[in-house]
């Protein structure tokens, strides 16, 4: 969700406002972001790691960390009743330059319509994906930033074309049986009655398949998967999104630890 | 030496051995003693009276030799004679039997090869040694190689037989002399005989022809041809391969290097697949005369019935190159064997397991991955049905696997009878089970106790059940168990797979597993930060399968982890071959077997099938048939009979009638219901075991003669045989006297002694 002044933000504020002072120090001081809960997201099968990114000077300097951490931890209460998974049940986050992200094969990537890499950030992600990751890429909406994005990879991954998915994709049925590509609307906007941002009126969902057919990288565009988890306990926002929402999540992360 | 003897006592040693010394006096030999006794009275009467300038010793020594002079000629006197039993000539037999063999080409002495020894020996007419045999005795020639036959003349010796076996031959020679007077048995070979390294227990085929000849009071006579040693040769004695393997296998297999003369030189066995090189390795060769292990490694790429031929090239020097080879045949199946991965929870390590064969079209890992409570997905299925209602409940279903990979999952997922049933697929149906490390996997997934634990390689602690706290990061080696398993090879040479295991990112584990069963090997082990050493991959046979367990959760680190380049393929590598391992020699319920896969032209090709039905129960009355195809396209169907010995076994020959391959596929029928076996394969060739351990074969000989009371001769003193058989023979026989009184020696000792005395006098100035 890109952060606005809307009234439900605002009474945020403050809480964001630390938030985001502590992912840009953390960013400054280092790649990881863990929970300091006394456990080790490595001990898991599994961890919800977001990627650390840099961006252009469009962005908050910190699109990386919005709706975090409550979308993930919300997203993993939902995910470990839903499934047998073992997961690391607090957020964690590593910087795409981090060796250390080789030791968590899926990752979370939101607001790359700002996204900037490095040079090193760039050669991070490639291997990343190229070794075996699996990237979950959600809200980012229009023209300028699905433009700015699909740079991006053709940086990182110059070989290999952003291909539309169809829905009979196995994806789609890996845990929950996926029939329509719902557009999840931020809080923000479904209370202003409409589900798109700037241009991006129809979502989609494509992905980048390595030479096997491997999928490597899953986009979700025009649409903001992260906030229906965010807010899914709000009772103004529609229960169908968020449901969708958690599906996307669940069928993404069951597909990665199994294809 | 046995020529000066043979000058010094007018007669070779033999005829002494075999003769006994008489004396026949001319005079009575009262008579003659009173001789002597004049004679030493005189010498003494001589000598008694002081000489001038002679002291007491002068004259005792003097007459000392003046005595044995007389006593020289005394024994002369008494006329010595060697009495001898001699055969009476034609009346008795002589067996020759002669190595038609390949072996026999062998130009191994000075460049003639060795059947030159029997072309100038019994081909001419006016040869020596015939000549003197056929004074002696009736003649009887016999070739042989694996067979014995008559041989009408020595001419037809065609010298193409492909493997020598002596003991069937002397056994035709007695058998057919036997009514005869024989007076022995002239072997004329190498001795290249492979059958006769077999342990000596006292019941081999050579032992007891040895023993009937003994018993029938034939001796042999051996002639040895050849050199027992060559100056330079390199030999490839023995491979070691599969039957039957995977298409895509990388295979290493094992080879027997022996050599003289090139010690330390470094040599290259070339592996070939129809004249097309698919493997080399560059190797040391060892020391003189020391057989040596070496292990080549290639991938056998092309499906069928392949002969891999591995060999040395020619070296410098080298006379003997046959034996630069071997071949091996090899049924490279291309086929998509079928593991049931069955896995707990949703984790990586099941996306890059299947990963890692994906690209392995002999491979299909179907997966049940158990994704919430009672909810299962299913990949790589072959039907909508296939697991439909999850883990397999019937044997049926279960077996009609090859491997079963147990992932996350706890015992108390499966009813007793599921476990019963895991067990039983590894004991009865011979199948594969891997228990990989996880949350519910080993004594943590409470297994200890269960039927499934008896199968695995390692002890389980009851006292860990369910107890999930445990976690530990381990360094990875690899064992000297692991370096001599292929599929554990994952670099280049054994030396670049140890440093590779060694440097391979630290995987992590939620299992503590106890000591390794008895028989069980541990090929990986761990050395963990917490528990210290614990085994990392353990094996074992169960029954007529095998176990594993590979108590880490996270093998695909070894994949994901940043230290590992993109291009490293050790993780596929090393998945793909333990893969392949879990279902190689895993049997069909029809498992037909050729008792040897290389035949000569006309020998039987034995074949046994073990016939089990589909829940792998032995069949005891099941009509199997075995259908031979030819290289001509030829069929003949061969019914099969129940050994009765052992259930579910049956047996049958059937005949290489020419050379090529021949295909032997074995059908079961019960029931209405037909099971088919996999074929398998022979080949019929010319045998070139002749050339393997082709030194002439002394020691062999030796006993063979020993045994029977024979000698042993090499073509340099074979002209000594006819009448050395003539003396120590069998036969009729007729006794011979030959005087001795004028052997050289006593004329020397005479000459000598009288010499002696001469001397003597001079010295002392006694003359």
């Amino acid at each position: 969700m890109r952060p606005s002044l809307s009234r439900p933000l605002r009474s945020a504020l403050p809480a964001a406002a630390v938030l985001l002072l502590a992912g840009s120090a953390l960013r400054g001081a280092g790649s990881r972001v863990e929970a300091r809960n006394g456990d080790d997201p490595a001990r898991h099968a599994f961890a919800f790691t977001r990627g650390i990114y840099s961006e252009s000077g469009r962005g908050w300097g910190r699109s990386w960390a919005i709706d975090y951490p409550k979308a993930d931890r919300q997203f993993l209460t939902v995910l470990r009743r839903l499934t047998i998974l073992d997961a690391y049940d607090s957020e964690h986050a590593v910087a795409l330059d981090d060796p250390e992200l080789r030791r968590y094969p899926f990752v979370y990537m939101l607001e790359v319509g700002d996204m900037a890499l490095t040079p090193e950030e760039s050669a991070g992600l490639r291997s990343y994906l190229l070794s075996g990751g699996f990237a979950f890429i959600d809200d980012f909406w229009g023209t300028w930033q699905w433009q700015n994005f699909a740079q991006e990879m053709r940086r990182v991954l110059p070989e290999y074309p952003i291909v539309d998915l169809p829905l009979d994709h196995p994806i789609f049925s890996s845990f929950y049986r996926i029939e329509e590509i719902l557009q999840v609307p931020s809080i923000n906007n479904i209370r202003r009655g409409r589900t798109w941002e700037q241009d991006g009126y129809d979502p989609f969902v494509r992905a980048v398949f390595d030479d096997t057919g491997r999928l490597m990288m899953l986009i979700n565009g025009n649409t903001d998967l992260g906030d229906a988890w965010e807010w899914a306990e709000q009772p103004d926002y529609p229960l169908k999104y968020s449901t969708f929402a958690y599906q996307m999540g669940a069928n993404a992360i069951v597909y990665a630890m199994s294809h | 030496m046995e020529s000066v003897f043979t000058f010094l006592f007018k007669y070779r040693p033999l005829l002494f051995e075999e003769g006994d010394v008489v004396f026949q006096p001319p005079l009575p030999a009262v008579l003659l003693l009173l001789v002597v006794a004049v004679a030493i009275a005189l010498v003494a009467w001589t000598y008694r009276r002081p000489m001038a300038k002679a002291r007491r010793t002068d004259r005792i020594a003097l007459a000392a030799v003046r005595v044995a002079a007389f006593a020289v000629l005394f024994f002369c006197l008494l006329r010595p004679a060697l009495v001898l039993s001699s055969v009476v000539p034609q009346q008795n037999y002589l067996g020759i039997l002669i190595d038609d063999s390949r072996s026999m080409r062998i130009a191994d002495d000075g460049g003639e090869p060795r059947s030159s020894f029997v072309a100038e020996s019994f081909a001419e007419p006016d040869a020596a040694l015939l000549k003197a045999l056929e004074s002696r005795f009736q003649l009887r020639f016999f070739r042989f190689s694996s067979q014995a036959d008559r041989l009408e003349a020595v001419q037809d010796l065609a010298f193409d037989g492909g493997r020598t076996t002596i003991a069937p031959a002397l056994d035709r020679v007695r058998e057919e002399l036997g009514a005869l007077p024989l007076s022995g048995v002239v072997l004329v070979t190498d001795g290249a005989d492979v059958g006769a390294d077999l342990p000596d227990d006292g019941t081999s085929a050579l032992s007891e022809s040895l023993l009937a000849l003994r018993a029938a009071g034939v001796p042999v006579f051996p002639i040895g041809i050849g050199r027992e040693s060559y100056d330079r040769d390199v030999e490839l004695s023995r491979v070691s391969a599969p039957r039957e393997v995977l298409k895509g296998t990388s295979l290493v297999v094992d080879l027997m290097v022996a050599q003289t003369g090139y010690s330390g030189e470094r040599v290259t066995v070339l592996v070939e697949d129809a004249g097309r090189i698919v493997g080399s390795e560059e190797i040391e060769l060892p020391r003189a005369g020391e057989p040596t292990p070496v292990r080549v490694q290639f991938t056998a790429e092309e499906s069928g019935p392949r002969r891999f031929r591995f060999r040395v090239p020619a070296q410098d020097g080298e006379r003997v190159l046959e034996n630069n080879e071997q071949e091996a045949l090899i049924h490279v199946r291309d086929v998509r064997e079928k593991i049931l991965y069955f896995e707990g929870e949703p984790r990586f390590e099941v996306a890059f397991l299947r990963r890692a064969v994906a690209a392995d079209s002999n491979l299909q890992v179907v997966t049940l991955q158990r994704t919430a409570d009672s909810k299962f997905m299913r990949l790589d299925v072959d039907s909508a049905t296939e697991l439909f209602s999850g883990f397999p409940t019937t044997r049926e279903e279960l077996f009609s696997y090859r491997a079963l990979i147990l992932g996350s999952i706890e015992a108390s997922h499966f009813t007793h009878e599921q476990l019963r049933m895991i067990a039983e697929f590894v004991s009865e149906r011979g199948g594969s089970l891997l228990m990989l490390g996880g949350r519910h996997a080993f004594a943590e997934g409470g297994y200890a106790g269960t039927p499934v634990a008896d199968a695995l390689p390692v002890s389980l602690d009851p006292r860990f059940s369910r107890d999930t706290t445990f976690f530990d990061t381990v360094r990875v080696s690899l064992t000297r168990a692991g370096a001599a398993q292929p599929a554990l090879r994952i670099a280049a040479s054994d030396r670049e797979t140890a440093e590779r295991w060694r440097s391979l990112p630290e995987p992590t584990t939620y299992n503590r597993v106890g000591a390794l069963k008895a028989g069980a090997v541990a090929l990986l082990n761990g050395d963990g930060r917490q528990t210290g050493e614990q085994p990392v991959l353990a094996w074992q046979r169960y029954g007529r399968g095998q176990a594993f367990a590979l108590p880490v959760q996270d093998t695909w680190i070894w994949q994901m982890h940043a230290d590992i380049p993109l291009e490293d393929q050790t993780h596929e590598t090393f998945w793909r071959q333990l893969m392949r391992w879990l279902v190689s020699d895993v049997p069909q319920p029809v498992v037909a077997a050729v008792a040897s896969d290389h035949v000569a032209p006309g020998d039987p090709i034995r074949i046994t099938a073990d016939v089990s039905d589909d829940r792998f129960t032995k069949v005891n009355d099941g009509r199997v048939l075995a259908r031979v195809t030819g290289p001509d396209g030829s069929q003949q169907e061969v019914p099969m009979s129940w050994t009765v010995g052992r259930d579910g076994e049956y047996h049958a020959t059937a005949t290489a009638a020419g050379p090529g391959l021949y295909t032997v596929a074995v059908t079961a029928e019960r029931d209405g219901r037909v099971l088919r076996g996999s074929p398998v394969y022979a080949w019929a060739e010319e045998r070139r075991d002749e050339f393997f351990g082709s030194q002439m074969r002394a020691p062999l000989l030796r006993r063979i003669a020993d045994e029977t009371g024979g000698r042993f001769y090499t073509a340099a003193n074979a002209a000594a045989l006819a009448e050395d058989i003539a003396y120590t023979g069998r036969g009729a026989t007729v006794q011979e006297t030959r005087d001795l009184w004028d052997m050289p020696i006593l004329f020397i000792a005479l000459v000598g002694l009288l010499g002696v005395e001469w001397v003597y006098r001079r010295w002392r100035g006694l003359a």
